[in-house]
C-alpha cells in the first residue's frame, strides 16, 4: 500500500475513534481536562508509531493499549493529586473499560434521550456542571443551595441517567 | 472530592468486588458521555467546520441546556484536537472522516423534543391588589421602594412625595393620587387614606369600592369623587353619581353629584362647595403624562445627538427617524456612514419608548435587522433598549454575529432569563480554550413583560472582565481567564434581534428571534464605565 494511503487510513481511523479513546481515558481518570490532555498525548504517540500501524488489523486494541500506557504515565506524573484509581486498578479494569468505551456512541445516543427526561432543575444542574464546567461550590452558590445538596443531586442525576441509559441499551439489544 | 481515606476505601472496594467495578465503569462512561454532550454546547456545527458539507443547519441548536443537541457537532472539540494535530502533519483535510463519523446519528427537530410534563404547582403566580398605570413627576420617600408604571402593588403602604400616580385596583376602581400622599392598600376593593389628595373614578363594575379615613368611611356607589386629607381637615366632594359617608360619630349620609362636605379638626361635617378642578382627573393626568413624555423624549434626544459624535462608537442605531424607513435602519453615527445602515427583514415599525420615537417589533422567526460592520476592535460595549414580550425561544437573540469565529461576540438571553454574552477565543475547528460564557443570574420576571428595559454588556480586555447591566445597574461581573478573553474582536455580518441566515434555500434555521421590540442599539469600541452605563439608562428611561 502506498505510504500516503496508509496515512490517510490511519487518520481516518484515529478520527473515527476519538470519542472512544476519550471515553476510555475519562473513565480511568475521571477528569475532563486531564482526560483531554491524555487523549491528545495518545494521538501524538500513535502518530509517532505509525510504522506499527497495520491497516488490515483492528485499530482500537492498539490505540487502547497506547492510551493505557498514557493513563499510567499520567498517574505516575500526578502522584500527589489524589486521583481515584491507582495503577493496579487501571490494569484490572482496562478490559472492561475498553468494552464500554467501544459502545460510547450508543451510550451517547441513549443519553441524549435520557437527558430530555430530566426535570428542568436537574437539567440545569447538569448544564452548569458539565457544559459550563462550574465547580460544585459555584453551582451551590448560584442556585443558593448547600454544596452537599448539590453533590447529592448530581449523584442522583448520574444514577438516574445511568439507569435510563442502561434500560435503553438493553431494549435495543 | 473524596479525601485520602475515601479514595483508599473506594479503591479497596473496587479491587475486591467485580460488580462494584462494573458499576463504576458504567457510571464513569456515562460521565464521559455527558462531558462529550456538554462539550457540544455552543460549539459550531459540522458545516461550520467545513462550509461545503452538504447537510442543512438543524434547528436543534435550540436546546436550552445545550444538552439535547444532536451529535453532528458534538464531538467537535475532540475532532478538532485530532484534526488540527493531523492536518499539520499531513497537510490534508479529511473532512470526509468527520462526516462518516457522525452522519448516521439521529437528528431531532425542535418540535419533537418533549418538555417536562406540566407541574401545576409551578404555574407562575403574582400577588397584588392593584396596579400602578401612570406616574407623572413622582418622587419617592426614603422609606418607599420606587415602583414603575405597570408594576403590581401588593397590599400595604403606598406613599409618594410629589407628583401624581394613577392606581388601578383589581376591582376596577381607579385612583389618581396627588403627592405628598400616603395610603394603605388593604384589598382589591378597599384602601385607607392617611393623608394627601386623591380622585377616585369608580365605574359601575367596581361599585362598593370604599376608602376609609380615620373615623370616616366613604363607600362608592358608582361614581367619581375627590378626597383630601390633611392633619386638620378632611374633605369629600362628589363630582358624579353618589357616595355614602359612614362617619363613626354620626349618622350615615348620602352625598350626591355636586355636593361636598368638609370637617375641620375634630368638628362636625359641614357642607362645602365642590371644586372638581382642584382634583386632577384621569384625562388631566393623561395630558400631564404626555408633557412628561415629551420632556423625557427631549432629554433623550439631547443625549442621543451628543452620542452620535462619540469617537468610541462602532455603530449607533437610534431608531429616531419618523416615517418611512424604506426597510432601512439608518446608522446614526456622525459623520454619517451609510455603509453601516441596517437592513430590516420582516420586523415591523411600532411606537417606541415615547410617542415621538419609533421601534422595531420582532415577532416572526425570521424577523431581524441585518448589519455589516467591518473592522477590528478590542474592548466592546453593547447596549440596547428592548421590550420583551416573552422569552419563549431557547436563545432569545439580542445581537449575534452570523458565524461564531475568533473574536466574534454573541449576546442573547436564555429562556430562563439569564443574560448570555460570549466571545469565541479561537477560530472554528481550531484547538484551544473554550469560549467563556458570561451568564448573569436570571433577571426575568413576568412583570417585566412589555416594559422597556435597558440592557448592556461591557467586554473589557484590559481587566479581562465582562459585566452585564440591567437598567443601568451591574447585574453580574465575570472575571474571565486570559486565555478565554481574545483581545481582538470583530463583527462582520450580524443580526440584531435574530441569528444568522439560512445558508441554503431549503435549510432550516434555529429560531432565536427576540419576541419583543427594540428601539435603540449601540455598540462602542470600548468598555464603558458603570457611570456611563447608568447615564445611558437615566437619559433614556421613560
Amino acid at each position: 500500500m502506498e505510504q500516503t494511503e496508509i496515512k490517510e487510513q490511519f487518520v481516518r481511523q484515529l478520527t473515527q475513534h476519538q470519542n472512544r479513546l476519550y471515553g476510555y481515558v475519562y473513565s480511568l481518570l475521571g477528569d475532563h481536562g486531564r482526560a483531554a490532555d491524555v487523549v491528545q498525548e495518545t494521538n501524538l504517540v500513535l502518530w509517532r508509531k505509525i510504522d506499527e500501524f497495520q491497516p488490515d488489523k483492528p485499530f482500537l486494541p492498539w490505540a487502547f493499549a497506547i492510551a493505557r500506557f498514557q493513563v499510567l504515565a499520567c498517574l505516575r506524573d500526578h502522584k500527589r493529586d489524589r486521583l481515584l484509581l491507582d495503577a493496579e486498578l487501571v490494569e484490572v479494569m482496562s478490559d472492561e473499560v475498553e468494552r464500554k468505551a467501544d459502545q460510547i456512541d450508543a451510550i451517547r445516543a441513549a443519553l441524549r434521550h435520557c437527558l430530555q427526561l430530566l426535570s428542568a432543575n436537574n437539567r440545569e444542574l447538569v448544564d452548569r456542571r458539565y457544559d459550563r464546567g462550574m465547580s460544585v461550590a459555584d453551582i451551590a452558590e448560584a442556585v443558593d443551595r448547600t454544596i452537599g445538596s448539590i453533590k447529592v443531586a448530581l449523584l442522583r442525576i448520574r444514577r438516574q441517567l445511568a439507569e435510563c441509559v442502561q434500560q435503553r441499551l438493553a431494549a435495543e439489544e | 472530592m473524596l479525601d485520602e481515606q475515601g479514595i483508599e476505601r473506594l479503591r479497596e472496594i473496587l479491587k475486591s468486588d467485580v460488580s462494584a467495578r462494573s458499576h463504576f465503569v458504567n457510571m464513569q462512561m456515562i460521565s464521559a458521555a455527558i462531558q462529550l454532550e456538554g462539550d457540544a454546547g455552543l460549539t459550531p456545527q459540522l458545516e461550520d467546520i467545513h462550509p461545503l458539507t452538504p447537510s442543512p443547519r438543524h434547528p436543534n441548536t435550540l436546546s436550552p441546556s445545550h444538552l439535547v443537541t444532536p451529535s453532528r457537532r458534538s464531538a467537535s472539540f475532540l475532532l478538532a484536537v485530532a484534526a488540527s494535530l493531523l492536518i499539520l502533519m499531513l497537510g490534508i483535510w479529511l473532512v470526509s472522516s468527520f462526516i462518516t463519523d457522525d452522519s448516521d446519528r439521529p437528528s431531532q427537530v425542535a418540535g419533537t423534543v418533549d418538555r417536562e410534563v406540566r407541574d401545576t404547582s409551578k404555574e407562575p403566580t403574582a400577588h397584588g391588589v392593584a396596579m400602578v398605570t401612570r406616574l407623572v413627576g413622582v418622587t419617592w420617600g426614603d422609606d418607599q421602594t420606587a415602583v414603575e408604571a405597570g408594576d403590581a402593588l401588593p397590599a400595604g403602604r403606598f406613599a409618594i412625595q410629589t407628583g401624581h400616580a394613577q392606581i388601578e385596583f383589581f376591582c376596577g376602581a381607579t385612583l389618581v393620587v396627588e403627592g405628598p400622599a400616603e395610603l394603605e392598600l388593604e384589598s382589591a376593593i378597599y384602601a385607607r387614606m392617611k393623608h394627601g389628595r386623591l380622585r377616585a373614578h369608580v365605574p359601575p363594575a367596581a361599585r362598593g369600592f370604599s376608602i376609609e379615613v380615620d373615623d370616616l368611611k366613604v363607600v362608592d356607589l358608582g361614581t367619581e369623587f375627590g378626597l383630601s386629607v390633611s392633619p386638620n381637615s378632611t374633605g369629600v366632594q362628589v363630582f358624579d353619581g353618589e357616595v355614602e359617608l359612614h362617619p363613626s360619630t354620626s349618622e350615615r349620609r348620602l352625598l350626591k353629584s355636586g355636593q361636598a362636605v368638609v370637617r375641620k379638626a375634630a368638628g362636625e361635617y359641614q357642607d362645602a362647595q365642590a371644586v372638581p378642578e382642584s382634583f386632577v382627573d384621569i384625562a388631566g393626568l393623561e395630558s400631564r403624562a404626555r408633557l412628561q413624555d415629551a420632556a423625557r423624549y427631549g432629554r433623550w434626544k439631547e443625549w442621543s445627538d451628543k452620542l452620535r459624535r462619540d469617537p468610541r462608537l462602532i455603530a449607533y442605531y437610534a431608531f429616531a427617524e419618523q416615517g418611512d424607513w424604506e426597510r432601512r435602519l439608518a446608522c446614526s453615527n456622525e459623520p454619517a456612514n451609510p455603509k453601516l445602515d441596517g437592513a430590516i427583514v420582516g420586523a415591523r415599525e411600532v411606537t417606541g419608548r415615547w410617542n415621538a420615537k419609533r421601534a422595531l417589533e420582532f415577532k416572526q422567526p425570521a424577523d431581524r435587522v441585518r448589519v455589516q460592520i467591518p473592522g477590528e476592535y478590542s474592548s466592546l460595549t453593547l447596549a440596547c433598549w428592548a421590550k420583551i414580550d416573552s422569552l419563549d425561544r431557547w436563545y432569545n437573540s439580542l445581537f449575534l454575529t452570523d458565524g461564531y469565529d475568533k473574536g466574534e461576540p454573541h449576546w442573547q438571553i436564555l429562556d430562563d432569563g439569564r443574560l448570555y454574552f460570549s466571545v469565541r477565543p479561537v477560530n472554528r475547528g481550531e484547538p484551544g480554550p473554550r469560549d467563556y460564557k458570561a451568564l448573569s443570574p436570571s433577571f426575568w420576571k413576568p412583570s417585566l413583560n412589555g416594559k422597556w428595559i435597558h440592557l448592556a454588556v461591557t467586554y473589557d480586555v484590559d481587566t479581562d472582565t465582562i459585566v452585564h447591566y440591567l437598567n443601568g445597574k451591574a447585574r453580574s461581573r465575570h472575571a474571565v481567564p486570559e486565555a478565554q478573553m481574545p483581545s481582538t474582536t470583530r463583527i462582520g455580518t450580524a443580526s440584531i434581534g435574530n441569528w444568522a441566515l439560512p445558508t441554503q434555500p431549503d435549510a432550516r434555521f434555529a429560531i432565536r428571534n427576540l419576541n419583543g421590540s427594540m428601539d435603540e442599539f449601540v455598540m462602542f469600541a470600548a468598555a464603558l464605565t458603570a457611570d456611563e452605563v447608568k447615564e445611558m439608562y437615566e437619559c433614556g428611561r421613560r
